[in-house]
């Protein structure tokens, strides 16, 4: 692959499902390699069918989908799995043995060959996912929040080039939530392709740089998610509900105040309140 | 393994003389079919017994989940004639094939045309507790939602490696755990959500109820049970004197 050429490269596919349904409409779209991004929309917007048709759970009707400049659709969903790992939303609907080990164990027998290997890259996944403790316990005694890092350790083991999440902050407490943008800088930052589908629309504010909205089954608007999750008609066209940030803003503009666009974290935006309250009251029009 | 045969087993509403029918016809009708199946075990019979049946399914414009229910279960007929042929003889296994095939195709014009609800109208109209007639129709309706979640679960065990078709009888036995485990586990998840949820809605308290729908017998209803009626008794007749029939009705391969 060249460095220039996009990892995953989508060609105006399209889906329906068996009664009927359009879930795809000539979808289009190129991801680069390390990149980090969101898809949002409503629900039956066509997000989830879209993630499963990025490792051929799902064949599109029409239209073409390359990863590494390979056409995906020849290959079997075994060899797609290697490169290309979703994590479902519900983790109830992979676990299944007797120990949080042997579901790790599980995702890594058809990879490693050598029982060694096989035993380390099991001992680090544990180290990593804070599972140490767990080992011996059975998945489905753990709490929900748990399980939910299970399934994400049982695919992140596997090592492959992109991660996909369906809704990962679904049901998740802050601490679990810290951890997951934890783990997505980590995989980022080695080169990892990153997909995620949520309707935590702060979640993808803070933390995720580019964002696709869709909307029955077509892509709304592909973009920097500040600028994105910014725009009011868009927002509602997919809907979604502004992001805090934005809400303030427009309700600071509404008041009067002239609040520029380029501000998208809370702190540029208190600290430009701050620096306006404090020119206020220098002038003395506040107390 | 796919689930795509508990496809059979959905309803959809239909324009269709089946789907018209009272569903205790229709109940009537599958049980008269697999009375009559179980009563013979050569192939010409049962195959006679099947010729019958084949003009409904494609009265009732079914043929084309029918035959997906029967693709799905292929897996079924093989595990047949695997043992009946070992066992005993090719035409035995042969003639369990039909049997079988009868006993899907009966149960499942049942399921693809009958409403959840006319369902445990029917049963209440038959005297049955409304509590059961309700569970059983509440059954009935996860049947789709089942399907749903075990395609959720092939995928979710897919996209961490899992290989669905695999060589050798012990290993995809070994390989159904991954997905019959998830499944079992939502199923009775599901089962004590829907049981709090019920509960938390009053169910049961009123012991006198009143239903919004009525179902009625009609006389296409009472044709149709005539000549089901007719179909069993023959069978039975059939199956009495079967030594005096021609010796083509027992026909079989010489294997």
């Amino acid at each position: 692959m060249s460095e220039s050429s996009p990892l995953i490269v989508i060609n105006n596919i399209t889906y329906a499902y068996p009664n009927g349904t359009q879930a795809l409409k000539n979808v289009s779209l190129n991801i680069n390699a390390g990149e980090l991004i969101g898809i949002m929309g409503s629900n039956g917007a066509g997000k989830t069918t879209l993630i499963r048709t990025l490792n051929g759970l799902i064949q599109p009707q029409s239209g073409s989908i390359f990863i590494n400049n390979e056409n995906i659709q020849s290959k079997t969903i075994a060899e797609i799995s290697k490169s290309v790992g979703i994590v479902f939303q519900n983790p109830e609907h992979q676990l299944f043995s007797n120990t949080v080990r042997d579901e790790i164990k599980f995702s890594l027998k058809n990879i490693f060959d050598k029982e060694e290997l096989l035993e380390t890259k099991i001992e680090d996944t544990l180290k990593m996912f804070h599972f140490e403790q767990f080992k011996e316990k059975a998945p489905l005694n753990l709490s929900g929040g748990q399980k939910k890092k299970l399934a994400l350790a049982s695919i992140v083991c596997r090592d492959p080039s992109i991660l996909i999440f369906d809704e990962p902050t679904l049901g998740q407490d802050e601490k679990e939530i810290d951890f997951l943008i934890a783990l997505l800088r980590k995989e980022t930052q080695n080169n990892k392709t990153i997909i995620i589908v949520t309707h935590n629309i702060e979640f993808a504010y803070q933390y995720i740089p580019r964002v696709i909205l869709m909307s029955k089954g077509r892509l709304l608007a592909d973009g920097p998610t500040t600028k994105v999750l910014s725009n009011e008609q868009l927002i509602k066209k997919a809907s979604l509900i502004l992001p805090q940030l934005t809400q303030l803003k427009a309700s600071l503009r509404a008041i009067g105040l002239e609040i520029p666009d380029a501000l998208h974290t809370q702190e540029a935006v208190r600290d430009f309140l701050i620096k306006f309250f404090e020119s206020r009251s220098h002038k003395g029009g506040l107390s | 393994m796919s689930f795509k045969f508990l496809e059979a087993f959905k309803f959809y509403r239909k324009k269709a003389v089946l789907h018209n029918l009272d569903p205790r016809t229709k109940l009537l009708l599958a049980l008269v079919y697999t009375i009559s199946s179980l009563l013979f075990t050569n192939i010409i019979p049962l195959l006679l017994l099947f010729l019958t049946l084949f003009p409904l399914i494609l009265i009732g414009k079914l043929a084309k989940q029918w035959f997906k229910s029967i693709r799905g279960l292929s897996f079924l007929f093989i595990l047949i004639v695997i043992f009946n042929t070992f066992f005993l003889s090719v035409s035995y296994s042969i003639a369990m094939i039909i049997r079988i095939v009868i006993m899907i195709s009966s149960f499942s014009i049942f399921f693809l045309t009958v409403d959840p609800n006319e369902l445990s109208l029917s049963l209440i109209s038959m005297k049955v507790p409304f509590e059961f007639a309700f569970s059983f129709s509440l059954a009935f309706r996860f049947v789709p939602t089942i399907s749903i979640e075990a395609q959720n679960i092939i995928d979710a065990q897919q996209s961490r490696g899992y290989e669905l078709k695999k060589k050798g009888i012990v290993s995809q036995v070994k390989n159904l755990f991954p997905l019959l485990i998830p499944l079992i586990i939502c199923s009775v998840k599901r089962a004590f959500n829907v049981a709090e949820a019920l509960e938390s809605r009053a169910f049961g308290s009123e012991r006198q109820r009143t239903y919004y729908f009525t179902i009625k017998y009609t006389y296409k209803d009472w044709i149709m049970t005539f000549i089901l009626l007719v179909i069993l008794t023959l069978s039975i007749i059939a199956k009495i004197y079967f030594n005096y029939l021609p010796s083509w009705v027992s026909w079989g391969l010489p294997i």
